[in-house]
């Protein structure tokens, strides 16, 4: 990597220069010393940063549909300004960095408790209501803590793959509800994937948050699963717009705001509704006399003795951040599936290989199939559904390329332009899995991450990749995925996440 | 008569018990003493049990090793990243495709590389070292720029 290699001469200089300025203080205004500033100062600093002008960058955002085209405006920026470029987000001046090799400069140096972001509407909506911050919103001594207690639960191989029973439950479902959806159709078409895989990953994390089942997937879906999931997409559709609306603009339109909260309310009561449930039951049995065990994670997090409201914020997260990344992941993989039936069915074989007539996929299984993580790599990679992450440095500047970045700015990573950057991925926005299987075609390893990396790295990471395994693989071996029409194209959007632009239709055809 | 075998007979085998249970005791929790390389070329040894992970290790016996199994092993990072000798390295056991990934993104990656909170103490291990590659270089940047800012 040239960018680190060339790092220590420039910060010999620096610290030289540092030296001067501890020693002569005076010397900065000394207009003899100029040329030799000059000289010293090899670092460039935010002033020398190009970028869009606030104003452009303001009509790009909320009059050509910018807000929705994120993840292209990441793209274009970085073909007019190069791989570092400021733009002003509303009011939020944030440095944008799409370069691999950068974003690896700045992930090493984020410390002891990294920080996504310190101004965030998350966190005003709970400062308002007086709810407690979960792992998505907390901070400092308080995140570890939490970030400690789940991680044990849910990122540690063999707790994980403990899930694999009550996940294959609930893929038991979804199959039978596909079976039911294209029942209803001519061509054996489930319309909008994507809606059918919301209710997956909501049951998903349900059944690992409470071990108990909420019927999203039965023929009738409950109304307050419908509009649990409708609040979901409607606070991350509000989420960047309520950021990037200066205040004033709050004051003149109410309504983004107003909606947001909403949707926050509604979820906030939803996951209380249902800790509360568990929590009656569990304490009528312990009074019965009964020993109570459980192998869900509102049970660990009880134990921990963690405040009631503190349970209620964090839950509340684990759930509304376990449904539309599933449904992504799958909705997208099915779509280039049914795309590439010669990548559909060397899947196919791969998995009746392993399964050697055996029709329940478990874990032990999945981790023997190379082209199934590298499709849903792949997919990630096209589409993830992170498209760009956070980082703020609170307590010193750091170093990005040839920049020094002031503490406290926040940083953008550009995860969906270095992903599709055709210097890292040859023919970036094709679908090819096999890239990931070539040893020798190694490209750079921040290039694609989609669940980020180190300690404040996606929770649910191992969760959800053996949930999606387990799902694709079944899938896969009840039916042959087909387009509904032909050549139909559907794109992502940004709506906080990547998510499918229009409904993906499929045919499901039985095998 | 009868009565006075079967006492025997329990005797005989409740011996034979506490002596297996011993032993089973011994084996799990076998001493191995091991050495760390660590980035400054200080030689660290440590006893460790048997079963526990090459983390647990440095964790438990307060190994001064900086910055060391930032994510508390959940293979979340790559901070507890270790170096072995080829030997040492064939026999321990095989990689999955999860700490493969994440050890691609790891600094200073060798052929030899393992995550220490992978890798668990086995017998074998008796006397093996292991490097703790140089992450330093990152580390002194941050100071240095840090230093810089407080001016």
């Amino acid at each position: 990597m040239p960018g680190t290699m060339l790092m220590p001469q420039t910060l010999k200089l620096v610290g030289r220069a540092s030296l001067l300025s501890k020693c002569f203080p005076e010397i900065w205004a000394e207009p003899g010393f100029k040329s030799q500033m000059r000289v010293i100062k090899t670092h460039k600093t935010l002033e020398d940063m190009p970028g869009p002008s606030t104003l452009s960058f303001f009509t790009d955002l909320f009059c050509r549909r910018g807000l929705a085209r994120l993840h292209e405006l990441q793209v274009e920026g970085k073909a007019k300004y190069g791989p570092v470029w400021k733009a002003s987000f509303g009011p939020i001046l944030t440095v944008h960095v799409a370069e691999p090799s950068l974003i690896e400069q700045v992930l090493r140096q984020e410390g002891k408790h990294p920080i996504r972001s310190d101004i965030s509407s998350w966190k005003d909506y709970r400062v308002c209501r007086g709810h407690a911050y979960g792992l998505l919103t907390a901070e400092g001594e308080e995140w570890q803590k939490i970030r400690s207690i789940l991680g044990k639960h849910m990122l540690k191989p063999k707790e994980v793959e403990s899930y694999t029973g009550t996940l294959n439950g609930v893929v038991d479902d979804l199959i039978r509800r596909l079976e039911h959806q294209r029942s209803h159709h001519r061509d054996h078409v489930v319309k909008d994937v994507a809606g059918e895989f919301y209710k997956f990953g909501l049951e998903g994390i349900s059944s690992v948050l409470f071990e108990s089942r909420i019927g999203c997937l039965e023929p009738e879906v409950p109304k307050e699963t419908e509009t649990f999931i409708d609040s979901i997409n409607t606070m991350f559709a509000m989420t960047l717009l309520t950021m990037a609306m200066p205040k004033f603009l709050h004051r003149v339109f109410p309504k983004p705001w107003q909606t947001f909260c909403q949707s926050w309310d509604y979820m906030f009561a939803f996951a209380k509704r249902h800790i509360d449930k568990r929590m009656a039951e569990v304490s009528e049995r312990i009074s019965r006399g009964e020993m109570v065990e459980g192998k869900y994670l509102t049970y660990y997090l009880a134990q921990e003795k963690l405040s009631m409201k503190s349970i209620y914020g964090n839950v509340t997260e684990l759930l509304l951040a376990g449904v539309d990344t599933i449904s992504s992941t799958l909705s997208w993989s099915l779509y280039e599936l049914s795309r590439h039936p010669e990548m559909q069915a060397a899947l196919h074989t791969e998995i009746t290989t392993v399964m050697k007539g055996g029709s329940i996929p478990e874990a032990a299984d999945v981790a023997q199939m190379p082209l199934l993580k590298a499709v849903v790599k792949e997919a990630l990679r096209l589409y993830p559904v992170i498209p760009g992450n956070a980082r703020v440095v609170a307590d010193r500047d750091i170093q990005v390329g040839d920049y020094v970045i002031p503490k406290k700015t926040l940083i953008t990573l550009c995860h969906y332009a270095t992903s599709h950057d055709p210097s890292f991925f040859p023919d970036p926005d094709s679908f090819q899995p096999t890239r990931w299987l070539r040893k020798e075609q190694a490209h750079h390893p921040y290039a694609s991450i989609p669940f980020g990396f180190g300690k404040r790295s996606c929770i649910g990471r191992r969760i959800a990749e053996l949930e999606v395994y387990l799902a694709l693989a079944r899938i896969l071996l009840h039916f042959e995925v087909k387009p509904e029409k032909e050549g139909d194209v559907v794109r992502p959007m940004t709506r906080t996440l990547l998510v499918p632009e229009k409904d993906i239709n499929l045919q499901f055809v039985r095998r | 008569c009868l009565s006075h075998t079967h006492t025997a007979l329990r005797q005989i085998l409740d011996a034979f018990l506490i002596q297996t249970t011993r032993q089973a005791a011994m084996e799990t929790n076998s001493l191995v003493t091991v050495h760390f390389i660590n980035r400054n070329g200080e030689r660290l040894t440590a006893t460790a049990k048997e079963g526990e992970s090459m983390l647990d290790v440095v964790v438990n016996q307060n190994l001064n090793i900086d910055g060391f199994g930032a994510c508390e092993g959940t293979l979340a990072c790559s901070t507890c990243h270790l170096i072995f000798e080829e030997d040492a390295f064939k026999q321990v056991d095989t990689v999955t495709d999860e700490e493969m990934d994440m050890l691609d993104l790891a600094y200073g990656l060798t052929d030899t590389s393992r995550l220490g909170c992978q890798v668990c103490i086995k017998k074998w291990m008796y006397g093996i070292t292991v490097q703790v590659p140089m992450e330093v270089s990152d580390i002194r940047r941050q100071l240095e720029v840090g230093k810089q800012s407080k001016q």
